[in-house]
């Protein structure tokens, strides 16, 4: 309904009893909902919400896609391109870095990046916390993060074949990565 | 040759015509005031505001208010960079005049003017914008006068202009910011003065507020204002920030919906 739409600073009105959790786009000022956002707002679960389609910083635990600008045997650089499913205007890339540690989940201090990582692999990770000035940290510590797309020496692209190895099908040649584990697959 | 030639910009032809205003502009700025014509002391000049022109931009506004014109874009929120570790994001605006804005030509160098009337409108913006949701971003507004009447305008239609293109570009806010100007001449209040109203005034005051919280978010204030006067003018402008509230809000539900 469009009468629903609500403006920065406009009461929302609420069914009587007790007052739902605030989610994004909405705050609470003494004692009153108010939206902060221009939307319709409606119920998530058991909160409140005003969604927006607009690009947002990441926030801890937010999925991301990003491709890997350069390699480094602590860490690789993630240029990160996609937030939540929400792509980043171009040019307002955020930086991300994955440290060697949070590359997978177990032997841990095995991981070489060089092994996971290339420049140019398309990658998919959460934010693990705001990290410092520069950058966010990502991990791919999970069966469905890691390298999503990635192309080989021959410059064709690969298909995952293990989770750590993609295969080149134009040479036939094994090439590692940490890979994601497809959607869809049992 | 001009001795500022400046290439790295493109220059105006070398010969020139001065234009044919529509209204001759005053030669000799006389210190009595002219009466209104088309409107009452206590009125506002009509305004127009578009939000979302700029489609580059992640959010924008454009506003009209007679002969100030001006143009506003959001940017961001981006990462902030070559800065430290903030909590809390940055909100950074910029001023600028457009060369033929002004009846004198502006050199598109940054001067003091843009200077301070990007920091009233940074800080009439500031309690608005929920900064602790952007971490370690910056949000940059730029506000881009294409036409001028009066400094005074420039601020309160800048200011509604920059809040309706944060909201149009779905940073999150508080409430929204309009912004009112007023002028004491001759013992009396007249509010939204054009250029040549305030040349003659006493004092002129900008108010800033967020009219559905009840709160002011700046006031800017030059000349002689006695208290009473003082009180006077900020009783004028609230009540007109709360008639361009509605106008803003209208904006807004209007573009909301032809995006929907």
């Amino acid at each position: 309904m469009a009468s629903d739409l609500v403006l920065p600073g406009q009461p929302i009105p609420l069914p009587r009893g007790p007052v739902p959790q605030l989610g994004r786009g909405v705050y609470e000022k003494d004692e009153q909902v108010r939206a902060s956002l221009v939307g319709v707002p409606h119920f998530e679960g058991s909160s409140l919400v005003i969604s927006r389609l607009r690009p947002q910083p990441p926030a801890p635990n937010s999925v991301v896609l990003g491709s890997i600008t350069r390699l480094s045997p602590l860490q690789a650089l993630l240029s990160i391109t996609v937030v939540d499913d929400i792509p980043l205007p171009p040019g307002e890339e955020f930086t991300g870095v994955i440290r060697s540690q949070d590359v997978r989940a177990t032997e841990k201090d095995k991981v070489k990046i060089g092994d996971c990582f290339r420049g140019g692999d398309v990658v998919r990770g959460l934010v693990i916390s705001l990290g410092d000035a520069r950058s966010y940290f990502i991990t791919t510590a999970r069966n469905d993060l890691g390298v999503i797309f990635a192309t080989s020496e021959a410059g064709a692209t690969m298909e995952p074949v293990s989770w750590q190895e993609m295969r080149c099908p134009k040479t036939g040649k094994i090439e590692k990565r940490k890979c994601a584990k497809p959607e869809g697959l049992s | 040759m001009q001795s500022t030639f400046d290439r790295r910009r493109i220059n105006g032809p070398e010969e020139s015509l001065p234009p044919v205003f529509i209204s001759e502009p005053q030669d000799t700025f006389s210190n009595t005031p002219v009466a209104r014509k088309s409107r009452k002391v206590s009125d506002i000049r009509p305004i127009f505001l578009q939000p979302g022109l700029i489609t580059q931009a992640n959010g924008s506004a454009y506003i009209e208010t007679e002969r100030t014109k001006i143009a506003c874009s959001v940017y961001g929120p981006r990462q902030s960079k070559n800065t430290a570790y903030n909590e809390k994001g940055k909100l950074n605006v910029e001023v600028k005049f457009a060369p033929f804005s002004c009846e004198h030509r502006r050199a598109p160098l940054r001067d003091a003017e843009d200077r301070s009337i990007a920091v009233a409108i940074q800080q009439a913006l500031l309690p608005s914008v929920q900064l602790e949701h952007f971490p370690k971003s910056t949000i940059d507004v730029f506000v881009i006068i294409l036409e001028a009447d009066g400094i005074e305008g420039c601020i309160a239609s800048g200011a509604i202009a920059a809040s309706t293109a944060l909201a149009n570009a779905g940073i999150d806010m508080y409430g929204l910011v309009t912004s009112c100007a007023a002028a004491v001449i001759e013992a009396d209040i007249w509010v939204d003065p054009t250029q040549e109203e305030s040349n003659t005034a006493n004092g002129t005051l900008v108010l800033s507020c967020m009219p559905a919280l009840g709160i002011v978010t700046n006031s800017w204030q030059t000349g002689r204002m006695t208290p009473s006067e003082l009180l006077a003018c900020i009783d004028a402008c609230s009540g007109r920030c709360t008639d361009i509230h509605s106008v803003v809000a209208q904006g807004l539900l209007n573009s909301a919906h032809d995006e929907t």
